[in-house]
């Protein structure tokens, strides 16, 4: 048995457990997403990074061993950050289609840390209570979720009411490419969705830039210029 | 090529029919018997034989000794062609005398190097030699007695000609300031004979060992203050103590001679002409830990050093420097050299344990440490290669000598690897403290064509690029690391004013990016993210706020990565971003490359007061861009132009101008 201090709690765990079990006995959430008990413990997504105090290193939690004294903070501003920025390093390389993804909703562990987070990057699609066969959209509906920040729950969609776009463009190419698509399967056009656009979007420093560039993929929708080599 | 030079009875070998060494009865004395003569029997004859083997080796037979570098490094500039048109003039003129191919002894930029000896003549080293001048060396040594073309000299004698134009090697610049301790017999003996080792006074240190208890060998080392020369410096004897104490059996010591950094080849230099000297450093180790079974883990591109390291340790089983009961000490130990497939993080410990466990290589959390859970989850012991070199030395000739070099933190001395825009190249052996400065413009003697220092990259691409400031900086563990670089494996690659430091800190980013073992986040995504900003802002895209992205996602990486690899790899844009910020704003807010490198960044103009008309620069564009005007001179359309050069390489007045 060793005994450990986490976030200033003092615990005593059995020795060979790991940080994140032994915060988990004093009731301290720390996020994950690659670690699967038993499966998988490679500690490679570094999302459960903490900070450990007497050495000043970052130590991922999910396959730190405890040891006699270890003192670390799960939920100092240093931790914060480089999940935050774990967060954005993901997304940088994920691939955004929550249109299509079965992860919808709470299922989607990122989402949820994203939000938790404050990373933005995640269209409202991913939160949409509305199936794929009930899309706003599939009624002919001009909504902006496809566009939008996530992080509201998608409380319109659940009173009916379409996306007003009221968090912010995402300013990424692959994600707006992704729901000019959508649009168009759907026969929404650009017209439709520039009246509806300037309400909030206008205030953001990025707003011309955003349609430029929704102009652009339309553009080459009508010409059927698709080119897909940037589509991984 | 065969090695085996000397004929006739090896000193290995029994001498007489008295002689009682077998390798079915190990003795003790096994070495000091071999070199001071027969202790087993007492014969006067046997004696005088050893002895004039011994000098045999040393001095060459019938008293002339040639001997030809034969790294790597000698290699690649034509030493094999030298080596066998020695032999050839060598054989028409009918001489006796003993042809020995050696390693390299750290001048590269002289390579191919040629050392004659003959008593009562200055020994005599040629740089540069040719196949066409070889016989004109011999002609001018061995008759004339002529040294006036020799590069360096080793001692003087006086009765040489020209002998008094010639420096001696400890006057040239390269040798004056380096301390040459454990590459004390690079470029001396011939790597592939154990004998020529031990005439040489090697194994000397492991016969010491054996004699000792495991726990004096690490206070040995402890006394000597070494510190692995891998990069980390972490205190040997430690290790070896932690691994000692930990529980299980068997245990194991590996030999990492995973040298992977571009600009860093101390160990293939190492390895490559003293290789004995290393494996007897892995002995002692193991011996100090209680290991039974040992790896030297070799990169398999480096192939002439992992061929010695295999040569040499098949010599060593054969005459019982390996195997049961080591010179009747008790001591088993034996060692197999495992060729790695080449992959930079194979030299990250915990990678290179499961590469040799036969699984992919990819290094793991830790702890638990290797020093307690390593090799199939036994205690083990990586040593570097210098560190064992180190160790065999340091039980040799006892710590005292060992610590008179160094500061007081890092004890000893460390070979660097000067390479880059350096007018002399070469691995050079200096004790730890000494400044950047020394080693670059003592040693290596400043920059070549007469260019501008501008920063030096220290420790390889996980190490950091220092500018003329930090020069005055000891190089040793800790102010190097409070300066953004790390020791590492020692390469410095020094970068003169023509290079674009933007353009340095991508090629360093591209090679981790490439090397990256794609396990943990930080060091897959990160590095992808570092390269593309990069990228962008040579090309010509920057945005403000990539700085930003810049430092941000190197913070990240410096902490949340798995290993040091990743730890490590945004060190050089760092410490670019640190010392050369103002370049990276001039390629973003200005779009101008100050060194005139990146090529999008770049505008060609011809200046017509320069111009006469020759119309070679039309004549030379790949891509048409350049016009008659109506005044007879010419000029470039900037929409055409894709930045090539060509037409500044072709005008013979230097009109064309860059931008």
């Amino acid at each position: 048995m060793v005994r450990v201090i986490i976030d200033g709690k003092e615990a005593t765990v059995e020795d060979g457990t790991t940080v994140l079990e032994a915060a988990k006995k004093l009731g301290i959430e720390i996020p994950t997403l690659c670690y699967f008990p038993n499966v998988f413990e490679e500690a490679t997504c570094r999302i459960c990074v903490v900070e450990d105090k007497k050495t000043g290193k970052m130590i991922p939690s999910c396959a730190f061993p405890v040891s006699e004294g270890l003192n670390v903070e799960t939920n100092n501003e240093r931790v914060r950050s480089d999940r935050k920025l774990a967060l954005e390093v993901i997304l940088a390389i994920h691939k955004i289609k929550c249109q299509s993804c079965p992860r919808k909703g709470g299922r989607c562990e990122l989402l949820v840390l994203c939000k938790e987070y404050g990373v933005e990057g995640i269209p409202v699609c991913a939160e949409c209570p509305l199936h794929e066969e009930d899309c706003l959209l599939a009624n002919g509906e001009v909504c902006l979720g496809p566009l939008t920040v996530a992080g509201c729950d998608g409380i319109c969609m659940h009173s009916n009411r379409s996306c007003e776009g009221c968090r912010g463009p995402i300013m990424r190419t692959d994600v707006i490419k992704e729901a000019v698509k959508l649009y168009s399967s759907h026969g929404i056009t650009l017209e439709n969705i520039l009246v509806k656009l300037g309400r909030y979007y206008s205030s953001s420093p990025y707003y011309d830039s955003v349609v430029k560039v929704i102009a652009q993929f339309f553009n080459k929708n009508n010409k059927n210029e698709w080119f897909d080599e940037g589509d991984e | 090529m065969p090695l085996d030079v000397h004929n006739g009875l090896s000193l290995m070998d029994a001498c007489c029919s008295q002689c009682n060494h077998k390798i079915e009865r190990p003795c003790k004395d096994y070495i000091t018997c071999r070199v001071n003569g027969p202790l087993c029997h007492k014969d006067v004859e046997c004696k005088e034989r050893r002895l004039r083997r011994i000098s045999e080796i040393r001095n060459g037979k019938g008293g002339v000794k040639i001997t030809v570098g034969m790294g790597s490094c000698g290699l690649a500039v034509g030493a094999g062609e030298v080596y066998h048109a020695i032999k050839k003039e060598v054989k028409q003129r009918g001489l006796e005398v003993s042809i020995v191919p050696v390693g390299c002894m750290g001048l590269c930029y002289a390579e191919p190097l040629v050392e004659i000896r003959k008593d009562g003549l200055p020994h005599a080293i040629y740089s540069k030699v040719t196949p066409e001048n070889v016989g004109k060396i011999l002609d001018e040594y061995l008759n004339n007695g002529d040294v006036s073309n020799a590069f360096a000299l080793r001692s003087r004698t006086g009765n040489a000609r020209g002998e008094n134009k010639v420096p001696l090697l400890e006057e040239i610049d390269f040798y004056k300031y380096q301390v040459k301790w454990v590459t004390r017999n690079c470029g001396i003996i011939n790597p592939e004979s154990i004998e020529e080792y031990i005439a040489h006074g090697g194994y000397l240190g492991l016969n010491r060992t054996l004699k000792l208890s495991p726990g004096e060998v690490i206070e040995e080392v402890k006394r000597s203050g070494l510190r692995g020369r891998g990069g980390a410096g972490f205190p040997t004897w430690l290790k070896w103590d932690i691994c000692r104490k930990a529980q299980g059996e068997p245990k194991y010591v590996i030999c990492n001679a995973d040298e992977g950094d571009p600009g860093a080849f101390m160990n293939r230099m190492l390895a490559e002409a003293d290789p004995h000297r290393v494996l007897e450093g892995l002995i002692i180790a193991a011996y100090a830990i209680g290991a039974t079974y040992g790896y030297i883990f070799v990169r398999a591109e480096k192939a002439l050093m992992a061929e010695r390291l295999e040569k040499a340790v098949d010599e060593a089983r054969r005459y019982g420097f390996l195997g049961k009961n080591i010179f009747n000490s008790g001591f088993n130990f034996n060692v197999e050299v495992v060729r790695s497939a080449g992959a930079f993080v194979c030299g990250e410990e915990t990678a290179m344990l499961a590469a040799i466990e036969g699984r992919r290589a990819m290094p793991r959390q830790r702890p638990p440490y290797p020093a307690t859970h390593g090799l199939f989850g036994k205690p083990t012991t990586i040593n570097n290669v210098e560190t064992l070199a180190h160790v065999a030395t340091i039980m040799a000739e006892g710590w005292e000598k060992f610590a008179r070099y160094g500061t007081e933190r890092s004890k000893g001395t460390k070979v660097f690897c000067i390479t880059g825009c350096a007018k002399r190249t070469g691995a050079a052996e200096v004790p730890i403290g000494t400044t950047i400065r020394e080693l670059i413009f003592k040693i290596a003697g400043g920059i070549r064509e007469g260019r501008k220092f501008k920063a030096v990259q220290i420790g390889g691409p996980s190490g950091g690029c220092l500018p003329e400031s930090a020069l005055d900086l000891p190089i040793d563990y800790e102010s190097l690391t409070s300066a953004g670089a790390i020791m590492g494996s020692g390469g410095l690659v020094v970068i003169d004013d023509s290079n674009c430091i933007v353009d340095v800190a991508r090629f360093f980013t591209t090679f981790t990016m490439a090397e990256a073992c794609g396990k943990c986040l930080p060091c897959r995504a990160g590095s992808k993210i570092l390269y593309d900003t990069l990228s962008r802002i040579i090309d010509g895209g920057g945005l403000e706020e990539d700085l930003e992205v810049l430092e941000n996602v190197s913070k990240f990486m410096k902490d949340a990565s798995l290993c040091a690899l990743g730890q490590t790899a945004p060190n050089p844009v760092l410490t670019t971003l640190k010392y050369f910020r103002e370049e990276y704003e001039a390629h973003i807010n200005e779009k101008r490359c100050p060194a005139k490198v990146c090529k999008k960044l770049l505008n060609y103009t011809i200046d017509k007061d320069v111009c006469i008309g020759c119309g070679l620069c039309a004549k030379n564009c790949p891509v048409e861009a350049i016009f008659k005007d109506i005044d007879g001179k010419y000029y470039i359309d900037a929409e055409r132009c894709i930045r090539c050069g060509q037409c500044s390489m072709a005008c013979p007045r230097g009109a064309v101008v860059k931008r």
